[in-house]
């Protein structure tokens, strides 16, 4: 029977595990096993085991450097839009007592569309004689160049990321709205409470695991930023738009530096880990919490 | 050779030291109806899926119909299951449900189509022929249950608490359908319960399982009227056997609270000798108030205070403190009493059952 | 039920949830609108409220729609991509939902470990795999090719530890009772196990479809051969391109959303409920 459920197991996740060792596990390993090298994928034989130069020479190398740094500066502004905006509109949806279907919906498209799709489309509406730029006129306000200035180029992307993805997690925030419990609110009432009150004591912190959930997933987004500069700016205008993922893809696949592409990846993999194992730390802290909690009402 | 048999069959789950099935010694005869009863954890659900053939059999072997068993696969050994929650494909109609099996075994179209007309018929599900399960009620789905069973021309039939998760009244309507069906179809039945009256109004024959070890099989007066020990006493029939600590000196037994009765000559018989601290067992309605029986036993007449009592309509069930312990009388709806009355009463002579206050041997049944 | 101040609250609330939502709706409308026009009518509107109202229907209504489908092989993208996707939903289905069969209900050796690892691998991004997919598709002589293209993606931790999570709570004795009925592990599997997890099932292939026809990235780099270009990839080589119009643009990119719109409204339960699932399942 033991012998039987082995062959019965393998022949069943078999096919899985071939695929996940072949596009996964092996990708891993060379990624790491590349990163110490000087592997350039247009001339294999001449690999030499390098040690941890790559890992020195990315942080001295200026592009990776303002890669990273605009990386940066997408995640500090995408962020709290995004986290913020997606808040507020859940709240306030959820409290709104008409049109509500109407707002889901309203605020929901742009998560429809792909990157490419939104991409092209704000291309048109940043184009210097483009519709933003009319309307802003009749405010007074000078034509700005957007995407095609280094100044207004990454806040231009970061703007319309922020507007494409805030619908997602406006859906996930209402999620965890309707799963608090009403009786909560209407203990709340008995005990005299008053509408900041029940939100500050009952809302926020029914929703804190979902608020740091949230709050991770759209950094790790964030720091995943690639498609809308490809799209928009090929990275420009002087590699003002130009983030970390991209400068990995363009390394590897567009110069065949797959050690240095490698060394990229793997410091990009450790900055998701820790943000990953940074939420997981601070949910389960809660959840130990309400354990002890609930043990102790039970004694 | 009878048609199943178990030769000291045990089962040992992983990572325990204790056989949860312990030299399991059985044999069943062909068109018989067993119920296997005890409590949760004896044993009884693991030794049917051993028959089935889901669980290993980590010790001795099973024979069915003249053939070991021990590593068939459960569909090459003939049986037909009905399970706990019905299993149910959910997907898929009434007569799919009951046809699933047929239709694997290759068996043509209208062959498929008569047998599950049968069923149908036979089970009265003519009108939900077309629903899937979970349009059906619990009892309607018991059916299907049942249904998918008979319609494979299995030998043995295996029922794992089939009537568990229906209401009391569903369940009492369903016993008796399904004897009916075991008469009808005649196929080797074992059913698993920890009800002891689906048991006794079910089985030819009941297994009675504690702990993984038989206790006594039997047919049901049988374990009734002679349980083998203390507990197959306690375990069957409601309410429970009234037990009291006791000591026998002679032919006079003496209870804690000072009371004495003596023993006849029959009983006395059947002791052999016997003597000191034991426990005394008496069904409660082998307490008797009655006029007629009072007289008979005059010598031992006993009193007490009735301190609750249960009216079941057709008869009353009355408690009272004696012996040292609660008892309870069962006595017949003419015999009204109400709380705070004083009782005469006696024990039936011939009735009493003396257990070894270590072992709970029956010395009666010896 | 509502008190006067909650009342007028309500309405407060309300009116500007309208305003904001017109101000999010605009870029949507305005690519709706103009996707009818001709580009002189697309300037000449935009400085009124004409911008973001369709032209009146006449014989030229869809013209721009039209060039794309004749001029160009947009239509071609898009079948393309929806056999990839077909094909890649039928194929990861079978993959991963075996996988997560076996994690859930066979015993086989190094069970658990094998579950901690799917689930480790969820936290790795794919972007730092995708240039040694390339690497070894390339190596492979794969490249401009469908199986180059679909091969990498077809197996996928998420899914494997979604259809996991689902088939860990199906009651066994129907395992069992299938046995009874002399049907086997794979057939039950699929005759079984996979239309009692219809729910599982549809939300797997949603996803999937949505991954396929909103994927940018890898599609880029497999394909180079406009005969195998997936949707998202031809919108952005017909929109690069000098002669196309700014009408025309808007019409493809509304073109390309079509699909995902109707995918949207047919299983926007599903996606609601696999979208919040996510939250509450990590948080």
């Amino acid at each position: 029977m033991k012998k039987k459920n082995s062959i019965m197991g393998m022949a069943f996740f078999g096919p899985a595990l071939v695929l996940l060792t072949i596009f996964l596990f092996l990708p891993m390993l060379l990624t790491l096993g590349f990163s110490f090298t000087d592997y350039f994928a247009l001339n294999p034989e001449l690999t030499h085991f390098v040690g941890l130069e790559n890992y020195i020479n990315i942080f001295k190398d200026e592009l990776f450097v303002q890669s990273f740094l605009n990386t940066v500066k997408f995640v500090i502004i995408i962020v709290p839009l995004q986290c913020g905006g997606a808040l507020l509109l859940a709240l306030a949806i959820n409290k709104a007592a008409h049109c509500k279907k109407y707002f889901k919906v309203a605020f929901f498209v742009p998560v429809v569309m792909s990157l490419a799709v939104v991409s092209t489309l704000w291309m048109q509406i940043y184009s210097p004689e483009g519709i933003l730029n009319t309307l802003l006129a009749n405010f007074g306000i000078d034509p700005q160049p957007f995407i095609h200035s280094a100044d207004q180029a990454l806040p231009s992307i970061a703007i319309m990321s922020v507007w494409q993805g805030v619908g997602y997690q406006m859906i996930i925030f209402l999620g965890g709205l309707q799963n608090i419990n009403p009786a909560l609110y209407e203990a709340a009432e008995m005990d005299h409470a008053s509408g900041w009150q029940k939100f500050k004591d009952i809302t926020l912190p029914e929703l804190k695991p979902l608020c740091v959930f949230v709050f991770i997933t759209v950094t790790i987004g964030a720091f995943r930023m690639l498609v809308q500069p490809m799209v928009m700016t090929g990275g420009g205008p002087d590699h003002s738009t130009y983030t970390i993922v991209y400068d990995i893809y363009e390394t590897g696949t567009v110069n065949w530096e797959m050690g240095l592409a490698s060394t990229m990846a793997i410091v990009f993999t450790v900055f998701v880990v820790i943000l990953t194992i940074i939420q997981n730390v601070l949910t389960k802290d809660r959840e130990g919490r309400k354990h002890v909690h609930k043990k102790a009402k039970a004694n | 050779m009878s048609f199943i048999e178990f030769k000291n069959v045990c089962k040992m789950y992983p990572g325990s030291d204790k056989n949860t099935v312990d030299n399991f010694n059985l044999n069943i005869e062909e068109k018989e109806f067993i119920a296997f009863v005890g409590p949760s954890g004896c044993g009884k659900s693991t030794t049917l899926r051993m028959i089935a053939g889901f669980e290993e059999i980590t010790g001795g072997e099973l024979y069915i119909d003249g053939k070991k068993v021990n590593d068939v696969a459960p569909r090459d050994r003939g049986i037909a299951m009905v399970f706990q929650n019905y299993a149910l494909y959910p997907h898929m109609t009434v007569e799919k449900n009951i046809g699933y099996g047929l239709k694997n075994m290759k068996m043509p179209a209208d062959q498929i189509k008569q047998k599950v007309d049968w069923a149908i018929k036979i089970l009265g599900l003519e009108e939900y022929r077309y629903r899937k399960p979970k349009n059906l009620s619990g009892g309607q789905r018991q059916r299907v249950a049942l249904g998918r069973a008979i319609v494979k021309n299995s030998k043995v039939f295996l029922m794992d608490e089939p009537l568990s998760n229906l209401d009391a009244k569903l369940r009492v309507s369903m016993r008796t359908e399904i004897s009916k069906l075991h008469r009808q179809i005649g196929a080797t039945t074992i059913y698993v319960t920890h009800d002891q009256v689906e048991a006794m109004t079910m089985a030819d024959r009941i297994v009675i399982m504690k702990e993984g070890v038989i206790q006594q099989v039997g047919k049901p007066m049988e374990l009734y009227d002679h349980p083998k020990n203390q507990f197959v006493a306690g375990f069957i029939g409601s309410p429970q056997m009234n037990f009291f600590d006791v000591t026998v000196e002679k032919d006079t037994v003496r209870f804690t609270d000072g009371s004495t009765l003596t023993l006849s000559e029959g009983m006395l018989k059947k002791l052999n000798g016997r003597q000191g601290e034991m426990i005394l067992g008496i069904r409660g309605e082998d307490i008797k108030m009655d006029a007629q029986n009072m007289e008979i036993n005059s010598a031992n007449k006993q009193h007490a205070v009735i301190t609750d009592t249960e009216v079941m309509g057709n008869e009353n069930n009355l408690y009272f403190n004696f012996g040292g312990t609660q008892a309870v009388a069962r006595v017949s709806k003419y015999e009204i009493s109400q709380i705070g009355d004083r009782i005469n009463f006696v024990f039936m002579p011939s009735k009493m059952h003396f257990f070894d206050k270590e072992t709970g041997v029956n010395y009666t049944e010896m | 039920m509502f008190t006067k101040k909650q009342r007028r609250i309500n309405w407060i609330l309300v009116a500007v949830l309208l305003v904001l939502s017109v101000f999010f709706l605009f870029p949507v409308i305005w690519m709706l609108a103009n996707s009818f026009k001709p580009d002189a009518a697309i300037t000449a509107d935009m400085n009124s409220i004409a911008a973001f109202i369709p032209p009146a229907p006449d014989g030229n209504f869809f013209e721009n729609y039209v060039s794309i489908i004749t001029n160009t092989s947009f239509l071609r993208y898009m079948g393309n991509t929806l056999l990839y996707a077909a094909i890649l939903i039928v194929l990861s289905i079978i993959v991963n939902g075996l996988a997560g069969y076996a994690l859930a209900k066979i015993n086989f050796p190094f069970r658990d470990q094998w579950l901690m690892i799917i689930i480790m691998l969820l936290i790795v991004p794919t972007e730092t795999v995708i240039t040694i997919h390339f690497l070894i598709i390339a190596k492979a002589g794969l490249l401009n090719t469908i199986v180059g293209y679909i091969l990498p993606l077809i197996v996928n931790p998420f899914n494997i530890y979604l259809f996991r999570q689902v088939f860990v709570s199906l009651p066994d004795d129907v395992y069992e009772a299938a046995q009874l009925d002399f049907c086997g592990p794979v057939k039950y599997f699929f005759t079984m196990v996979l239309p009692m997890s219809k729910t599982v099932v549809a939300t797997v292939s949603v996803f999937t479809f949505l991954n396929v026809w909103n994927d940018y990235l890898w599609p880029s780099l497999v394909f180079t051969s406009s005969d195998l270009l997936t949707a998202q990839i031809g919108l952005n080589s017909i929109t690069s391109n000098e002669n196309t119009t700014m009408g025309q643009t808007l019409a493809v990119i509304t073109l390309v959303t079509i699909p995902v719109i109707i995918i949207y409204s047919l299983f926007s339960k599903q996606i609601v409920e696999g979208v919040t699932s996510t939250g509450s399942k990590e948080g």
